[in-house]
């Protein structure tokens, strides 16, 4: 592609217990509710959000949060 | 045909009493050698880096859990029931089982009653002034919120530990430490598999969840007495030897142990770092299913490999200053309790079990003074076996 679509945090459901570490790497673009469910806060990530976006999957001890571009789904 | 470089070679015992009293020399030798290095001892590989390590552990497609025990007699004990040791989607099942009770979500109800018996238990401590660390703080504390959790019977208690340690020492390869082991599986097998049965499991527990879980369909019928097996065997020994860590890296670290009084909202990182610095789990198995090339190395389908968590956690490639005990560095990302599919169930209560007794501690004491601490050893577990301290009340 010439360009880079846009990327987003993605969840998954099913791996994610709810440690927080996501929360604590990057609260600006996550957040877990009342139930320690995590919000995604910010839906587009800007080239911006990139360092703190890769932090918050790096965080997560399980590996239940990536990042992905609309084309690879 | 292409040139493959074969890896480079060591002869070090990773198991060794010599090498398991300081193991961090020969750690960093083996991550200068390569991102892996042969074991020609075990015909295994090392994955002695961060990187790699962290790798290996986030993709369990390409590298199978099953060889997770470093001899084949041990992988085949633990069953395919074994929570190590499955792939989606009989994993999945039994994770969630655990999950539903040991997220951290699950257990905020447990909260307040954990930090009350931590605080209740180190009040006594500070009274004596006096006391071993490991007898009488983290081997007692586990065992008794963990062990009320699975709903074990009181009777039997009290070998618990002992078996457990032979447990973690049948992972190793075939070495004394191993065979001198085995026989007392039957021991372990007698209190899990024969004693701690749906009816003499406390009612509402995580061991009655998982028959219950079970009755629903969820898992395996013969899948639970192995998930109450995992309950018994990973949830309390791992947990003594951060707790007796932590005593021993806080009275070796004053200045630190100060900045933690002065900052309360430290508490988690310092724990975190404690993790870090002192892994209880050193190292465990993998296999990879498909040739793997890391640099300029390309290691076979089928070949074994020992991932190194305790060198990665110190890998200076990763780490400034590895080697510094430092509660303010940024530790999210530490590997003490794997990555991934297979990351550590009981993380949060372990967490939470571990905080709850710093913060007991810093309700209660202004020093904490560490005599001579006497190592453990385990071919798995790095740990204390005794840490005489004193501590110094507010």
């Amino acid at each position: 592609m010439e360009h880079a679509g846009i990327e987003r945090l993605l969840v998954d459901r099913n791996r994610c217990e709810g440690y927080g570490m996501c929360q604590q790497a990057a609260p600006d673009l996550i957040h877990l509710d009342d139930e320690d469910e995590p919000v995604i806060d910010v839906a587009e990530l800007s080239a911006a959000h990139k360092p703190l976006a890769n932090a918050a999957v790096r965080a997560c001890p399980v590996a239940a949060l990536t990042l992905s571009g609309p084309t690879a789904h | 045909m292409s040139l493959i470089t074969t890896a480079p070679r060591s002869d070090v015992d990773i198991f060794s009493d010599e090498i398991m009293a300081e193991p961090y020399p020969a750690f960093r030798e083996l991550r200068d050698a390569g991102p892996v290095v042969h074991l020609d001892r075990f015909d295994m590989y090392a994955v002695p880096r961060y990187r790699e390590v962290r790798h290996v552990l986030g993709d369990w497609e390409s590298f199978s859990s099953a060889d997770i025990a470093f001899n084949d007699k041990f992988n085949r004990y633990m069953s395919d029931f074994s929570v190590l040791r499955a792939d989606p989607p009989l994993h999945d099942a039994m994770r969630s089982t655990l999950a539903a009770r040991l997220a951290r979500r699950a257990l905020r109800e447990q909260e307040p009653e954990i930090r009350r018996r931590a605080a209740r238990l180190v009040r006594g401590l500070i009274e004596r002034g006096s006391f071993d660390a490991v007898a009488d703080l983290a081997r007692r504390f586990p065992v008794e919120i963990v062990g009320d959790l699975i709903g074990l019977r009181e009777e039997g208690r009290e070998d618990l530990l002992r078996m457990i340690d032979a447990n973690f020492n049948c992972f190793g390869p075939d070495n004394e430490r191993t065979r001198d082991s085995f026989p007392k599986l039957a021991k372990v097998a007698d209190y899990v598999l024969v004693g701690a049965t749906r009816e003499n499991l406390a009612e509402g527990s995580m061991g009655r969840a998982v028959f219950e879980a079970a009755d629903a369909g969820a898992i395996p019928v013969q899948a639970a007495p192995w998930l109450v097996m995992a309950y018994v065997t990973a949830g309390m020994d791992t947990t003594v030897n951060a707790l007796g860590h932590c005593l021993w890296l806080m009275a070796e670290h004053p200045d630190q142990w100060q900045l933690l009084r002065a900052d309360r909202s430290l508490v988690p990182q310092a724990f975190r770092e404690i993790l870090r610095y002192e892994s209880p789990v050193q190292a465990f198995g993998r296999t990879v299913r498909t040739d793997w090339t890391v640099e300029d190395v390309t290691l076979p389908a089928g070949a074994k490999l020992a991932v190194l968590y305790g060198s990665a956690n110190r890998d200076e490639r990763r780490w400034a200053d590895p080697n510094r005990f430092d509660i303010t560095r940024d530790n999210l990302e530490h590997l003490t309790f794997g990555y991934g599919l297979h990351a550590c169930a009981g993380q949060a209560l372990a967490r939470l079990e571990g905080e709850a007794v710093l913060s007991a501690l810093l309700d209660g004491v202004s020093h904490i003074q560490a005599g001579t601490p006497v190592r453990h050893f385990n071919n798995i577990l790095r740990g204390l076996e005794s840490l005489p301290v004193t501590v110094v009340p507010n």
